[in-house]
């Protein structure tokens, strides 16, 4: 097509003017402009499921399918280990887009979902999250759809085969297998406790579950001991299962809701009207999954331990006063930092404690840091959590720290493995806070972290429990 | 109207199966991704795509090589078999290079993001090409080095990418482009052989004139010339200082001015100086925290970016400062100049920002056309590219004008990067939609010739649309392409069907190539 003047305009219309859409003062001339092109293209799904997956994920997927920059994937902790595209948030994303077109169904990206930790750092980095979030009160959720697949993959029969085993020996024991084939329980799911004199039930409960009960429990040990140092009152849960999220995030939705329910009940019981939260993932569990589940009935006050003890130190309940010769940098467990904003409490812990050398990276660079322990991945693919937990601890090898500090049980049995290869000790922030306040933790620490202060047996956390190993 | 077609023959089942056994041979099998979603996932790119149309762009294959040996035993193995390849790196380009057009292999290089050697005293890094700027940056920032090459995918662009599409970057004025940046690399040529591109055999040289200088040749062919693997880069110590002020004016005319101005000055420091046009401005207001609370009266903005020590970046702003004055400039303070430009790569991709004319927020794909201009004619083509779109837009709301701006390209001033934010609604997009893009597509590439320009200063001129002007914008240049392109490919296997290039390989090309010329004006 050629013109007289190319560079002429066809005649001062509103469109030939910047304007806002949707402003009153508009020009009425927009309003006669007739759609003449515009039609998508309804593709039949028949899977009714399938169906109401994609009507209900479309179009938060298409916002990021739709966005130029893929700022998330050097953030993903899995892309920047696999550096495979077809197991980024992206594709997570566009999975969705082709589902909707009929392009791919459920079994054909099942196994890709494997890939992700849910540790939600690709959300935060998001253009659309960072730059249009607060406006549109919009955030990319990329963790719901990762975990709403999952359950779309388990409801039409598609299973992974740990996962599926992982869950049904959860299903049978009320506790995640985390020994392995040792037994878990509810005959031995208080044994952490021993010798601390701790009621059951009460007003306040901790809840205390899976990793931390059976396999790390030098963890509960310390968190039960400082709480009773500052007078805080508090009992066992009643009958403890596991707080039903890891089958939520694996897509075994219905049993973690039958965990969810037991839980609730449970604690209704018991006159329970507060849990005490150890583990950052319980505390998504409580904090997210349950208020979905339950409603309004749900109305237990959720407070997370760590919280809790920053304030006690604010208030001067308890006074750390052992110094603990460490150089350490913090590790942010994902739950705490990128899912919750939870950072600056552990640090004021840290800071509290005398002796301590402390190493901080902030909160922001280490949204590309995770375990690789969320998500189940460790369970499908322990390889692969090796692998990022790996890439964690070089990070801090690199600021000649000797401790690294977290304070999620689950991402300390990675690092901890990680850690022994760069002679890295990994120790939880609460057994750290104890030390300090002269309290013999007890408990073990796991296979590596028992070994490794076997070695030296200092910290004076070697007493009791899963004791000093090897 | 397409001159050429070419029915693209894919693979048979058999014959995907046959490269896979022969791609075992020198690849371990987690490397070789088969998979609907491996496929699905490496046939994209954010440049407008067809949604509706994307099973034809799926590729039979993709491969992780993690070295230049691997990448270059994939390529015999495709010329050997005649299969295509589609070189494939962050994926984030605005033109399709990496988007596959006849299936083939996908050899995606993501895994090759080594940091070979760092030469603290000839300041040069060496790295694979699957590395990403920023991830590099962070490892250079412990020896006080950066390299600066800043485009808006800086946080997810890779190294290859870049000598790919021969970038262009947002501080280019003060540091160089792609190009500048660059010393030399290793590239996989498409019958599989190894060469060095680039200065001096050694690989750390930025200037020689020995022999042809084949580095720009090897840098932008959009992937049809071959796989750069691993490549030198030239290091600068980390700036001390970064000033950013942006200025708000009340008309167009006196913010271009002013752009200009500020270019020409002359300051040693300057990065680069960006205009944002009313239609951006309005744009902006949309939603944007920064820009709602300014006065109705602001209508255009200049930023501009200086880097250096303190000492000389100080007295550089006054300067600019003293210029931005002189021209009708109101500073929008600190906060808005040092947040901006920190925000400067998270601005661009904002699918909610778009809206129909009525004002119906959907969410839209953003897409950013471009091209290379002279100072003098960016107005002219700012007027013509907006009434283009304005055309779309009154036929149909799957198209959005989202503004422009203008950036300098170089530090005198001499031209500058146009480019027109547009928001495509793709999920309304058909046959039709993408007709009529197409057509656009044409009309913007020929306002940026009509004016003296370049059909692109920074994503290449390779897609459907734009492509068809390529012969008449290179003119006798263009069948030296060609020539190029039959002598080092063959066969045709490496990135089939982009930038018209199959026409080396007809025998009717000078008729074909006689039509694009006369015919797209």
């Amino acid at each position: 097509m050629t013109r007289a003047d190319p560079d002429a305009g066809s005649g001062g219309d509103a469109l030939t003017r910047p304007f806002t859409p949707g402003m009153a003062s508009n020009d009425p001339g927009l309003a006669e402009l007739t759609e003449t092109v515009a039609g998508r293209v309804d593709i039949e799904i028949v899977d009714r499921e399938t169906r109401e997956f994609v009507e209900e994920w479309r179009n938060a997927s298409y916002n990021c399918y739709s966005s130029g920059h893929k700022f998330c994937r050097e953030v993903c902790p899995v892309m920047q280990v696999t550096r495979n595209e077809s197991w980024t948030p992206t594709a997570f994303h566009a999975n969705v887009v082709a589902m909707e077109r009929g392009e791919l169904d459920v079994a054909d990206v099942a196994a890709d979902y494997v890939n992700c930790t849910q540790c939600g750092a690709c959300e935060l980095r998001c253009p659309n999250t960072l730059f249009t979030g607060d406006f549109y009160r919009f955030r990319t959720r990329t963790v719901d759809v990762v975990k709403a697949v999952r359950a779309l993959a388990v409801d039409k029969g598609v299973h992974q085969p740990q996962w599926q085993s992982w869950n049904a020996r959860t299903d049978e024991r009320t506790h995640e297998p985390v020994l392995g084939e040792v037994a878990v329980s509810q005959d031995t799911v208080r044994d952490w406790a021993e010798g601390l004199d701790i009621p059951v039930g009460g007003e306040t409960v901790l809840f205390v579950d899976c990793e931390a009960a059976f396999y790390r429990t030098s963890v509960p040990r310390a968190v039960a001991q400082i709480l009773q140092r500052a007078g805080f009152e508090f009992g066992l849960m009643g009958e403890q299962w596991c707080c039903g999220g890891p089958a939520a995030e694996m897509g075994y939705v219905e049993q973690a809701k039958r965990f969810a329910r037991h839980n609730l009940d449970n604690w209704r019981s018991t006159g329970t009207r507060r849990v005490l939260v150890l583990d950052p993932h319980d505390y998504i569990s409580f904090t997210e999954d349950y208020p979905k589940y339950f409603g309004d009935e749900f109305d237990i006050e959720i407070v997370l331990v760590v919280e809790l003890l920053a304030e006690l130190l604010r208030d001067g309940r308890i006074t750390p006063s052992v110094p603990v010769e460490r150089t350490v940098t913090y590790h942010d467990p994902c739950r705490l930092n990128k899912r919750k904003g939870i950072w600056e409490e552990p640090r004021e812990i840290l800071r509290a404690i005398p002796g301590l050398s402390f190493t901080d990276v902030d909160r922001v660079t280490q949204w590309s840091y995770c375990s690789g322990g969320g998500g189940g991945l460790p369970v499908e693919k322990p390889d692969l959590t090796a692998a990022i937990s790996a890439r964690r601890v070089d990070a801090a090898a690199t600021l000649g720290v000797d401790t690294l500090v977290s304070a999620c049980p689950w991402s300390e049995r990675p690092l901890s493995a990680a850690g022994d290869a760069r002679d890295i000790d990994v120790v939880d922030i609460h057994e750290l806070l104890a030390e300090s306040l002269g309290i013999t933790v007890g408990g073990s620490r796991g296979e590596v972290g028992d070994r490794r202060s076997a070695g030296g047996c200092g910290g004076g956390s070697c007493g009791g429990g899963g004791g000093c190993g090897s | 109207m397409r001159i050429v077609t070419i029915t693209p023959e894919r693979l048979s089942t058999e014959q995907v199966d046959r490269v896979v056994e022969r791609l075992r041979t020198v690849l371990r099998d987690e490397q070789i991704l088969t998979s609907k979603t491996d496929r699905y996932n490496r046939a994209r790119v954010p440049a407008p795509f067809p949604v509706h149309r994307w099973a034809e762009r799926v590729p039979d294959l993709a491969v992780l090589p993690t070295s230049t040996d691997e990448v270059a035993a994939v390529v015999r193995i495709a010329n050997e078999l005649r299969v295509p390849i589609v070189p494939r790196d962050g994926g984030t380009g605005l033109t399709d290079g990496a988007v596959p057009l006849r299936g083939g292999i996908v050899v995606d290089v993501k895994r090759m993001n080594e940091i070979h050697e760092l030469d603290l005293e000839n300041r040069t890094v060496t790295v694979g090409t699957g590395i990403n700027m920023l991830k590099l940056n962070e490892q250079l920032a412990r020896h006080g080095l950066i390299y600066p090459d800043d485009p808006a995918s800086y946080p997810c662009s890779l190294v290859g990418g870049r000598i790919g599409t021969s970038g262009w970057s947002l501080i280019g004025a003060r540091y160089g482009h792609t190009r500048d940046l660059v010393l030399s690399f290793d590239h996989v040529l498409p019958t599989g052989e190894v060469i060095h591109v680039g200065d001096g055999i050694g690989g750390k040289i930025s200037k020689s004139s020995s022999g042809y200088q084949l580095k720009h040749l090897f840098m932008g062919h959009q992937g049809t010339l071959g796989i750069a693997t691993k490549a030198t880069l030239k290091l600068y110590p980390q700036p001390e200082a970064e000033l950013s002020p942006f200025w708000a004016f009340d008309n167009y005319d006196d913010a271009y001015r002013c752009v200009g101005a500020l270019a020409r000055a002359g300051v040693a420091t300057f990065a680069g100086a960006v205009l944002f046009d009313e239609w951006k401005v309005a744009y902006l207001r949309r939603d944007d925290e920064a820009y709602i609370p300014q006065p109705a009266d602001v209508r255009a903005l200049v930023c501009a970016v200086m880097y250096g020590y303190e000492d000389e970046v100080r007295p550089a702003g006054r300067r600019l400062f003293r210029i931005a004055k002189e021209h009708g400039a109101r500073y929008l303070g600190d906060e808005i100049s040092e947040g901006d430009w920190a925000a400067r790569h998270d601005r661009y991709a904002t699918p909610l920002h778009g809206r129909t004319k009525a004002g119906q927020v959907v969410p839209m794909s953003w897409h950013c056309e471009d091209a290379a201009v002279s100072y003098t004619r960016v107005p002219a083509v700012t007027k013509a590219w907006h009434e283009i779109v304005a055309g779309l837009r009154r036929r149909t709301d799957v198209f959005d004008d989202w503004g422009m701006f203008a950036y300098t390209s170089a530090d005198t001033g001499v031209d500058y990067l146009t480019e027109i934010d547009i928001g495509i609604w793709e999920q309304q997009l058909g046959d039709e939609a993408w007709e009529l893009w197409v057509q656009a597509k044409r009309d913007i590439a020929a306002a940026a010739l009509r004016h003296g320009g370049s059909i692109s200063a920074c994503h290449g001129s390779c897609r459907e649309g734009e492509v068809d002007l390529v012969p008449q914008e290179l003119g006798r240049g263009f069948e030296v392409m060609l020539d190029v392109k039959r002598t080092l490919d063959p066969n045709n296997i490496m990135n089939p069907g982009k930038y018209l290039l199959d026409l080396a390989y007809e025998p009717g090309a000078a008729t074909a190539l006689a039509a694009l010329r006369g015919g797209s004006g």
